[in-house]
């Protein structure tokens, strides 16, 4: 078990977040919202912003500051804010307001006096399913449908209708905020040609490079730098503060700093959308699945763009079934843009599918959990790649024992005025690998760097590098220093997908074996200390095989017997033929106790277990922590978030006592417990992600658990107090 | 106007605006920049420090208000030595991204002045302190942990 690297920062408040950094002459700005949410901006009086004290700049739709176009290697062509008149949502990105001090920024903006040529806005998901479109599933390449049937089957409605046993239900998701406890923010600073941002964010190459674009610069003279990122969850793959800060310093001459305010961050970056879909299963009475039909929605803007995955992501994959049909269609609203955010389709989608296999359970009469097992799939319903490495039966019957499931009764039980249930859930999450490359840098003084651009925004990504590299070359993880959170690093470590530690492990293993052939050949080499000799590694040291009487030598003993301060390699891995062979994905199992107040309906989540088969486990204690946090995000989403939009299309909730998030007081001990079997089909690592997998089935399992307690059947979330009184 | 404020056992004086935060002067005015700017509003937690020795929202403390001494993270260690609650706190992994952590953390010594040992005692008086990372469980191991560790500290002297 190893300890956070940046923990002794952190615990100290010397991490270093992106508005820490202090330079001197800093400028702030401060952003200004629409107030409408569709129509055109008729006119800005910005004479009074202008004239307040401390101003240096105001920028709007009619003085903009200058943005180039940017397509986005991760979210592809960028809408770039005040380059156009059209307001397409309540609380869109209009001005920007530079000052001396903070203070002066926002009480400026105040004073903005925006007019609007206002049209009705669009903002209700179920006004507007009547103009629902078929869409492109986020991430993927499939086709918006999809079904595969058995041979002689016409139909997936055959299918339904030749079943035992069938349910058919709707279930409905709310959209979330990220609400990441660092808002979205950035310190520019341009000087002598070179831009410097320090802004949070989950790929600071990639962010280097969007700006680059934005600002019109070369790439190589833009440098971001986020050491430390206070969470990102999907919402930091770009950042509006740092778009427009560069863009200012740049205009300006000086650094100029800016944040969203919390407000702000609900409607100035992106939102997970909400979701409604349909499933259908049929099944014979011994629980074998005949037939999955799951057909979803999801809230987008009219330009569609990201569309929430949650048929594709779930119901495509988990369950051997003989007939499926899946499809995705997009509902396009007048609300912010949607994005990526922790399990983007798979949490919403197993909110619906787990809730559906439990209703199933119960119309069969069979146990949750055997039903489940009963289905197993080897492989995604009609491909032939087999899962690589899947043990869900093993994290089903660990989790099980160790939850007392056995003591589970169909109508749950009383403990004085608390109605006590249990509910369980599948958890999957695909295992993903992105390009990375990873540099390992030996040391005259025995330490060893090892480095890539990346981002580690809580996710333990650093103590991964770590435990990698001090393994690979080694040596004691004390002399490994692992270096994440700058664009100039090699390009590699993407804080998204869950793929981190299988990507950026992956090429570390291959850095360090590069290093390590190097560092041989040099020690053999005319120059080296052991020249004329057959030289092997082992220990973090150089010997000499043919003379086992010589000392074996430090690779600080060799760098320094040939004068040289370093010696450096990188490795590169990506996806190859593996993905030809077998299908990839982490597994788990996921129970829930709750208990619901006889009278009062008020729901108190009491017991939690995870059992995660993501294959080996690099550092157990960042990854209980991550899985307990994906864990607690089902809670939330179960009990707690929600977005919503006031008739007029402002969003409502949008600071962080109204937005509800879980405290500490509502959140039980967490068990999290891990089957090990690692994957080494996907990589030579053996690691599959699990910075997703936490949260997906546990809103369902909450579900499940209140219908085992209180016989009644929510299939909305959030689940809320009026869902749950007895004539409601 | 001119005031004085006591951070972390020295005296500073500045020339602020009578809006100015107190967290907003010790993050841009005195470069303090433990206490961190979650919300804006005392809904987070995140900039909690100490003002005479009690727990305090900086965010909604006006910086010329101020009269006692404020303690705020960077306050409770030297380099030398991380106070018990911080070493509890790392030991347990009881934060993820970082960012709620210096608020998590004063609140947690406020807890263990409070003799605050029990599970449900804890968790209650910390759910002022939003740690979206959800890191709770944790956070409650570390503060029972930091506690005892302060006070087996305390008796030593």
């Amino acid at each position: 078990m190893t300890a956070r690297p940046d923990a002794p920062l952190k615990v100290t408040g010397r991490a270093t977040y992106a508005l820490d950094n202090v330079v001197e002459g800093a400028a702030h700005g401060y952003l200004v919202l629409s107030t409408v949410a569709r129509g055109e901006l008729a006119s800005m009086d910005v004479e009074a912003v202008r004239a307040a004290p401390g101003v240096l700049a105001v920028y709007t739709p009619f003085e903009p500051l200058p943005l180039h176009p940017v397509n986005s290697a991760l979210l592809g062509r960028m809408w770039l804010p005040l380059q156009d008149k059209d307001v397409r949502y309540h609380g869109q990105p209009i001005g920007f307001v530079v000052a001396e001090t903070f203070e002066q920024a926002r009480d400026a903006a105040a004073l903005a006096d925006v007019a609007y040529h206002e049209r009705p806005a669009a903002t209700s998901f179920s006004d507007g399913l009547t103009s629902a479109v078929d869409a492109q599933p986020a991430a993927s390449e499939a086709p918006p449908s999809l079904t595969v049937l058995a041979d002689g089957v016409a139909s997936i409605e055959d299918a339904l209708e030749a079943s035992d046993v069938t349910i058919d239900a709707t279930y409905e998701t709310a959209a979330q905020n990220h609400a990441a406890m660092e808002p979205h923010s950035a310190l520019a600073v341009w000087s002598g040609g070179e831009l410097t941002v320090y802004a949070g964010n989950q790929a600071p190459h990639l962010v280097a490079s969007d700006l680059a674009s934005a600002v019109d610069v070369p790439v190589d003279a833009v440098h971001v730098e986020n050491p430390v990122v206070g969470g990102a969850f999907g919402g930091k793959a770009t950042s509006m503060p740092a778009l427009l800060a560069s863009a200012a310093a740049v205009a300006l001459d000086r650094p100029v700093k800016a944040a969203l305010t919390r407000e702000q961050v609900f409607t100035a970056t992106a939102n997970r959308p909400a979701t409604r879909q349909r499933i259908a299963l049929g099944a014979r009475r011994d629980g074998g699945l005949v037939a999955v039909r799951h057909d979803s929605w999801s809230t987008t803007t009219r330009e569609i763009g990201f569309v929430e995955p949650t048929s594709h992501g779930t119901s495509r994959e988990w369950y051997t079934t003989e007939n499926l049909a899946i499809s995705q269609k997009a509902v396009p609203l007048d609300v912010p843009p949607a994005t990526f955010m922790r399990a983007p389709g798979e949490a919403p989608g197993s909110f619906a599918l787990e809730s559906a296999v439990d209703e199933l359970a119960e119309a069969i009469g069979m146990d949750p959990v055997a039903l489940r097992l009963r289905n197993n799939s080897t492989a995604p319903p009609g491909e032939d790649l087999q899962w690589s490495s899947k043990h869900l039966d093993e994290c089903f019957e660990i989790g099980a024992a160790r939850f007392g499931w056995a003591d589970r009764t169909p109508g749950g039980r009383r403990d004085g005025d608390w109605l006590v249930g249990m509910g369980t859930a599948t958890a999957m999450f695909p295992g993903l690998r992105f390009p990375a490359t990873v540099g390992v840098t030996l040391h005259d003084d025995g330490t060893a760097d090892v480095a890539t651009a990346g981002a580690d925004p809580g996710t333990g990504l650093l103590g991964v590098l770590r435990i990698v590299g001090a393994e690979s070359l080694d040596v004691p993880q004390d002399r490994v220093v692992p270096r994440l959170g700058d664009s100039r690093l090699p390009p590699g470590g993407l804080s998204g997908g869950s793929t981190a530690t299988a990507s950026a492990g992956s090429a570390t293993m291959v850095a360090a074996s590069t290093v390590i052939e190097q560092l041989v050949a040099l020690a053999s080499s005319e120059e080296g200390p052991l020249r004329g000799h057959d030289v092997g590694y082992a220990h973090g040291t150089v010997y000499a095989l043919d003379a086992p009487e010589r000392d074996p030598m430090t690779f600080g003993d060799v760098l320094r017997a040939t004068g040289r301060s370093t010696l450096s390699a990188t490795g590169t891995t990506a996806p190859g033929e593996e993905t030809t062979k077998h299908s990839f994905g982490s597994w788990g199992a996921q129970f829930c106790e709750v208990r619901v107040h006889r009278l009062t309906r008020e729901v108190r989540v009491s017991r939690l277990l995870g059992v995660f088969d993501a294959g080996r486990i690099i550092n157990p204690r960042t990854a209980r922590g991550q899985l307990a946090g994906g864990m607690i995000w089902g809670v939330s989403a179960a009990l707690h978030e929600g977005i919503e939009f006031d008739d007029d299309g402002r969003m409502s909730r949008r600071d962080l006592a109204d937005y509800l998030l879980p405290v500490n007081a509502d959140i039980p001990d967490v068990d999290v417990q891990f089957v090990e079997h690692p994957d080494t089909l996907l990589s030579d690592l053996g690691a599959r992600g699990l910075g997703e997998i936490g949260i997906v089935g546990v809103a369902a399992a909450v579900a499940n658990a209140v219908h085992n307690a209180t016989g009644i059947r929510v299939r909305r979330l959030p689940i809320r107090i009026e869902d749950l009184l007895e004539d409601g | 106007m001119n005031i004085a404020l006591e951070i972390n056992g020295t005296t500073e004086h500045l020339d602020v605006a009578p809006g100015v935060t107190l967290l907003d002067a010790l993050r841009e005015r005195l470069g303090v920049t433990g206490p961190k700017k979650g919300c804006d509003r005392g809904q987070c937690g995140a900039c909690t420090v100490h003002i005479g020795g009690r727990t305090a929202l900086s965010c909604l403390t006006l910086a010329a208000t101020v009269t006692q001494p404020v303690t705020t993270v960077e306050g409770l260690s030297t380099p030398e030595r991380l106070h018990p609650m911080q070493r509890a706190f790392a030991e347990h992994d009881a934060l993820q991204c970082g960012f709620c952590t210096p608020g998590q953390i004063m609140s947690a010594v406020a807890a263990a002045d409070r003799g605050l040992a029990e599970p449900d005692e804890i968790r209650e008086f910390m759910s002022g302190n939003l740690c979206r990372c959800s890191a709770y469980p944790t956070i409650v191991a570390a503060v029972r942990d930091g506690a005892s560790e302060e006070g087996r500290a305390d008796a030593t002297v």
